[in-house]
């Protein structure tokens, strides 16, 4: 037999760049090391600043682990807590969304304000003979930074500024990130099954528009494979770009009119940045989509997608928006259930074995279906690892 | 049931040529009403014919409704339904889950010789719809 | 600049270590192996009431440091504790929580057995109850088990001391309540649930005064009710704790209202409020007219059955009986108002220490053993480290 069990561990005759072992996706260890050298140093989208429109909006989530808060303090400057208190423990905010001057634990009624610092303390005569006092209970800050209207955090007080580690990467959303105009219309989240880098790849992976009805229709035809590029930058952030839509292609769907572009877009314009190692952002002339992926374990996921607008929208103009975002890209969408269909497969695939590893070895000089921008995710994560994608399991570099 | 048994023609059937759909449902996270699914008459034949093409969940959705509250404006021509409804996903291996929970606004057309849905308002509790759905609730 | 640095998280508080409790308590593995074998596998365990098992034959099953047991009461009246697995094969026994059974059958064999754990027919030899098989095979597995004051404890441990050696004054707080003048008390309340939190933040929310805080109930009926001088903590060797001068109005919470004075239970008045958590899984608690016994048992770090029951007199009118599980349910039914909040609380402190992002706990509050002092937690962690030889502040260290 050409592949059968005895040689199915053989890796391919290939550079180690084309080739990614299914142990990256199952491997414990990996994992844990990923928290610590990815997840721990790098920039995480926490939200969009519209999230947090006023002074003192907060937005709440889950970090690895980890509760946090981002609230717009007094001075409008965002900031990030860890969402525990400081007396018993426990998590402080619990709704995901609100807007408080103090927040207050629930449990003994210990309150912070906007800078994290203790400011009440329920009794506090009990705590003299311990030593106690209100100023070393702060809540812990996460450094925080906004970069075209997006809100970083990052765990590593010495990570470089955010605007560093995205270099020039947005460059293709200056116009329309940068516009200052945007705002949340859509928000979804969901756990699925799969590890985390699957969800990535749906979008760093050009060549699997084949599974979606929706684009073999509108847009493997559009353009010329030619003129996409496919391009990578520092910190391992790629770029899919010069794709078109034809939208009146697919039975139900209309041409875009020009006149409800986002800033900077043209209306059958498509192109995506992956920001490394977590985040995507994809423009489709009337709407913008942002995905974040977050780990819960190594083989679960939380996939968070937010739908951008404008936010001066008229109600008409907004419906519209919206139903251009959840064609594609809604849970009753056409194209992101395929997806999420897609990583969910894969996982079977990787989970004990029966796939060993995956090829990304397709070459089209940076056009058309070219893996460049899988390639360019794997060398950066190998970087960061320490790790070989084709052969992870042995750690080529110490800390 | 039409929908249930992915029977897209008898459920389109059932729909006046004024259909309005929509799946609505509030988001906590960003404080805003959303509406996940936007469809007419004719959006929703063509959205509903591309189904099959489609790589969707597998396995089978089955919805539960129970009326509570049916309202007929004076001259009996429109009906107002309200309904709850389950929706509970079964996969290949016949593992039952629920997977949405909501509420059916409805508008039923009673002039014709026959009753047909006019207006739906599905409103959803359930807002992690893991991979989600071609197929409208 | 007040608030800290994320890298300082690990950083211990500048306290007394006795201040203080690691978040590993709650979610370490070691640490929970450790309190299966040298805690509860140790300590006597409240198991049910007697009530519960009235007559010969009448048995209970509950889970107890992992281990499936029983008890049941014998023709001769004795209270007894077994594994509830045949000794043959391993398979369960008794399927349900309660029940009434002459026989125990192995549901694999048809191995039988009676009321004092004795093989009454076996796989070998099936109705000849004094043959020489039936003598040799292995009866069921018994643990050691005492009743005080209607109380069915039970232990693991073959080698225990009595149990009340263990309790010692323990129960002292409720000398007037369980006395000998005659009053037999009985369940008629029962509710489990699980909680996904450690076991340990259960048992914290009712050794912890401070939280008096997050109830509105008790905001309103019990904070003011008596000088916060006027309450008096105890604490007993073993871990045992106990609460006394607390008072309730409870006129003062909308929709309730001041008790009957006739009906408190002997020994108490109608607003009296105690309790008294036994190291380190029980609690009871007195409110006048009701009494609530709570149990908790640790599923994994994470998760825990939470079992509550509450008593009245054996006998009492059935006017007295709704009257006492009205007020029970008030507060600590399953749709109360204070103990769905206690739930809450500890899974709160779950989402926190589960995964680490919490390390530690302050538990430094000194009123002199009144008011709100932490001086009970301080208690039972001291017990807890004795009984686990780790150190509670920093559990790696032994
Ligand atoms: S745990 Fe937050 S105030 Fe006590
Ligand atoms: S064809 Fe690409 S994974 Fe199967
Ligand atoms: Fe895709
Ligand atoms: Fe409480």
């Amino acid at each position: 037999m050409e592949n059968s069990a005895g040689t199915r561990q053989t890796l391919p005759e290939m550079p180690d760049t084309h080739v990614v072992s299914g142990a990256v996706y199952t491997d414990k260890a990996i994992f844990e090391d990923e928290k610590r050298r990815v997840f721990g140093q790098c920039w995480h989208l926490a939200c969009h600043e519209s999230e947090l429109g006023e002074a003192y909006d907060y937005r709440t989530f889950d970090y690895i682990g980890t509760p946090l808060i981002a609230i717009r303090g007094g001075d409008g400057v965002v900031r990030t807590f860890m969402n525990v208190c400081s007396h018993r423990g426990a998590k402080i905010i619990q709704e995901p969304s609100g807007n408080a001057k103090r927040l207050t634990c629930f449990y003994h009624l210990w309150s912070y304000d906007d800078r994290g610092n203790c400011v009440d303390i329920p009794r506090p005569e009990a705590y003299e003979s311990s030593g106690l006092k209100k100023d070393d209970c702060g809540l812990f800050e996460v450094r925080t930074e906004t970069h075209l209207g997006l809100v970083f955090i990052n765990l590593d007080d010495k990570a470089p500024p955010v605007a560093d580690y995205i270099g020039a990467a947005l460059d293709p959303f200056a116009d329309s990130l940068g516009s200052g105009e945007l705002e949340v219309f859509h928000y979804n989240r969901a756990i699925l099954h799969a590890n985390w880098k699957a969800w990535q790849e749906t979008n760093l992976d050009l060549y699997h528009e084949w599974m979606h009805v929706l684009l073999r229709r509108t847009q493997v035809g559009e353009g010329s494979m030619n003129t996409r590029v496919v391009k990578s930058f520092e910190n391992g952030h790629t770029m899919g770009g010069g794709l078109k839509a034809s939208y009146d292609k697919y039975k139900g769907m209309a041409a875009r009119d020009p006149g409800m572009a986002l800033p900077g877009l043209g209306p059958d314009d498509f192109f995506f940045v992956d920001l490394w190692p977590n985040a995507a952002l994809l423009a489709r002339g009337t709407a913008i989509r942002i995905d974040v992926v977050t780990p819960i374990d190594e083989k679960t996921m939380l996939v968070e997608w937010r739908g951008l607008g404008l936010k001066g929208d008229s109600a008409d103009v907004r419906r519209t928006r919206m139903q251009h975002h959840n064609q594609y890209w809604g849970p009753f969408g056409r194209n992101v259930p395929e997806d999420a269909f897609a990583a969910e497969a894969c996982e079977l695939g990787f989970r004990h074995g029966a796939a060993t590893r995956q090829l990304i070895a397709r070459e089209e000089g940076g056009k058309g279906q070219d893996d460049g921008m899988l390639r360019a995710w794997y060398a950066e994560w190998a970087r960061r690892m320490g790790r070989s994608p084709a052969n992870p399991t042995n750690a080529i570099a110490p800390d | 049931m039409a929908l249930d048994a992915e029977d897209f023609t008898a459920f389109i059937d059932l729909c006046s040529t004024e259909f309005d759909y929509r799946i609505t449902v509030y988001s906590p996270e960003i404080r805003k009403e959303m509406i996940w699914l936007d469809q007419d008459y004719e959006g929703m034949r063509a959205l509903l014919e591309m189904v099959p093409q489609h790589l969707k969940r597998l396995g089978t959705l089955k919805r539960h409704v129970s009326v509570y509250i049916i309202d007929h404006d004076a001259t009996a021509a429109i009906a107002t339904v309200t309904s709850s409804f389950i929706v509970t996903h079964t996969d290949p291996d016949g593992v039952s889950q629920l997977f949405v929970a909501g509420t059916y606004y409805d508008e039923v057309d009673c002039r014709g010789d026959r009753y047909l849905l006019k207006r739906r308002r599905a409103h959803l509790e359930t807002r992690d719809l893991g991979i989600g759905s071609h197929i409208p609730i | 600049m007040s608030a800290r640095r994320y890298q300082d998280r690990a950083r211990p508080p500048n306290l007394r270590s006795e201040d203080y409790v690691s978040g590993q308590v709650y979610r370490d593995d070691g640490v929970f192996r450790d309190e299966l074998d040298t805690v509860l596998g140790k300590v006597w365990h409240f198991a049910c009431h007697v009530s519960e098992v009235p007559e010969p034959g009448d048995y209970r099953t509950f889970l107890h440091a992992l281990q499936p047991l029983f008890v049941i009461r014998g023709e001769d009246e004795k209270l007894r504790c077994f594994f509830n697995t045949c000794p043959q094969c391993g398979a369960r026994l008794l399927g349900d929580g309660a029940g009434t059974a002459a026989r125990l059958r192995c549901v694999r064999h048809p191995g039988q057995f009676d009321w004092s754990g004795r093989v009454v027919a076996s796989a070998q030899s099936e109705d000849n109850a004094e043959s020489d098989v039936l003598s040799a095979a292995p009866r069921l597995r018994e643990i050691h088990a005492e009743t005080k004051n209607g109380l069915v404890f039970v232990n693991l441990d073959d080698a225990a001391q009595p149990l009340d050696a263990f309790l010692g004054q323990g129960l002292e707080i409720f000398d007037g309540v369980f006395g000998d003048d005659g009053v037999e008390y009985e369940v008629f309340h029962f509710h489990r649930a699980t909680v996904k939190a450690n076991w340990k933040a259960w048992q914290e929310t009712i050794v912890d005064l401070y939280h008096e805080f997050m109830h509105v109930v008790l905001r309103t009926t019990q904070m003011t009710a008596a000088p916060m001088s006027a309450r008096d903590m105890r604490v007993y060797p073993n871990g045992h704790l106990a609460i006394g001068g607390l008072k309730a109005d409870y006129d003062n919470y909308k929709g309730y209202s001041a008790r009957d004075g006739s009906a408190a239970f002997p020994g108490l008045t109608v607003d009296d409020a105690r309790f008294t958590p036994l190291f380190p899984d029980t609690t009871i608690i007195t409110r006048g007219t009701v009494m609530r016994i709570d149990t908790v048992t640790p599923l994994d770090p994470h998760r825990t059955i939470v079992e509550s029951r509450g008593l009245g007199i054996k006998g009492e009118p059935e006017a007295d009986r709704l009257m006492r599980m009205r007020h029970h349910n008030d507060y600590w039914g399953p749709f109360g108002r204070n103990v769905p909040e206690d739930a809450f609380a500890a899974e709160a402190c779950e989402k926190s220490f589960g995964k680490g992002a919490g390390r530690y706990q302050i538990i430094a509050r000194d009123e002199g053993g009144r008011g709100q002092d932490d001086l009970m937690l301080r208690a039972y962690y001291k017990a807890w480290s004795e009984m686990t030889g780790r150190l509670a502040h920093s559990p790696g260290n032994t």
